[in-house]
């Protein structure tokens, strides 16, 4: 008899403990599904306005500013998701219907040495973190974060404001 | 039987080297000309300035690499940045990028983002080693870094980095400045001499 209730309380106790898995893995599945519907939810517009960066209360050079500006026109440009890319005061661009418009603002820049990397490989890294926000026609923010660009084993200063610019592409590219 | 052979050539050596002698003074003629030629051509050394044409061109002229902002041209081309009339010219490849004056928003050198820094900061910033000084530099010191803002014809923002030989970016400004460019660190002395 003892042996019975036994082998029964073994039973119930693996059904109860499969349940719970089963479960488990079917919340976290639901969760994936969810997640995926999310990302398939792109944005769609066909142009965008890319306005002159903000250094805010960041002292950036110029020529970092420029750099900065131009690789993420050129690198906006690459991902073909809009018909038009507006620079900054473009007239053109008032007349465009669903225009989204990307600011940047400087929150940090380190200024690094290639000298120093090429000679340590740990030190002398260059890093610049820029808040990107993109707003749609109506001015509500699609997209609101601060991306960091930075060079550090190899090349000069100047890349890393072409990481900085891939990176902002690459959101484009998982936004629209 | 050599003393013999000398001999019996000898009169032959001597005809023949009379025979040609104009021939020889001719080619050295010919080569004391080109040499003259190629002295007096205006072929620069690696980032010299070059003089400017006056019927051409109104003001400096010197080798530059464009890193960034060239419409037509690429990144990085190297070519030859002027100031033709009132606009600053890019050449390269035999494409061109010209910027009025004007149409300038800021002009500035790398020796100005260094101005920026005065005081306890600037104090501070020397005194890191292995060039950490060098704070506010996106280039080697080896050269010098123009930087141009500017709106198209249809307001549009665009910027261009060009970086020449040490000591010729602010002959540029300074040019772009006396020609209605506007910046935010006005240039020291005199605008350069046109030609």
């Amino acid at each position: 008899m003892k042996h019975h209730s036994g082998t029964a309380y073994a039973v119930s106790l693996s059904i109860v403990v499969s349940c719970a898995v089963l479960l488990m893995v079917g919340h976290l599945l639901g969760q994936q599904g969810s997640g995926d519907s999310n990302r398939a939810q792109k944005l769609s517009a066909s142009s965008i306005q890319i306005e002159a960066p903000d250094p805010g209360d960041v002292i950036l050079p110029p020529e970092f500013r420029i750099a900065v500006y131009e690789n993420l026109i050129l690198q906006i440009e690459k991902t073909g998701k809009f018909q038009h890319v507006y620079r900054s005061g473009d007239k053109d661009a008032a007349g465009a219907p669903d225009l989204v418009t990307l600011h940047t603002k400087a929150r940090s820049f380190t200024q690094g040495s290639q000298k120093e990397r090429e000679v340590t490989t740990v030190l002398g890294a260059t890093s610049l973190t820029v808040n990107v926000r993109i707003t749609d026609h109506t001015g509500q923010p699609i997209v609101d974060r601060d991306i960091k660009g930075k060079v550090v084993l190899t090349g000069g200063n100047l890349g890393a404001t072409y990481d900085f610019s891939k990176k902002v592409a690459k959101i484009v590219r998982n936004n629209f | 039987m050599r003393m013999q052979n000398l001999v019996v050539n000898f009169p032959v050596a001597t005809n023949w080297s009379r025979e040609l002698g104009p021939y020889i003074w001719a080619s050295r003629l010919f080569v004391v000309a080109i040499g003259a030629c190629l002295m007096s051509s205006p072929v620069p050394a690696h980032g010299q300035a070059v003089d400017a044409s006056p019927s051409t061109t109104s003001g400096v002229r010197a080798q530059a690499q464009l890193v960034v902002g060239g419409q037509s041209v690429k990144n990085n081309s190297k070519g030859i940045l002027s100031v033709v009339g009132s606009s600053l010219q890019f050449d390269a490849d035999g494409k061109k990028v010209a910027v009025e004056a004007s149409s300038i928003l800021d002009v500035s050198t790398d020796k100005d983002s260094r101005q920026d820094i005065t005081g306890a900061a600037h104090l501070a910033a020397e005194a890191i080693p292995y060039g950490g000084s060098r704070v506010l530099s996106l280039f080697s010191h080896e050269v010098d870094v123009l930087t141009v803002e500017f709106r198209d014809a249809n307001g549009a923002y665009h910027g261009a980095v060009f970086a020449l030989a040490k000591g010729q970016a602010a002959p540029f400004k300074k040019q772009l400045v006396a020609l209605g460019a506007k910046t935010t660190a006005p240039p020291a002395g005199p605008a350069p001499v046109n030609n």
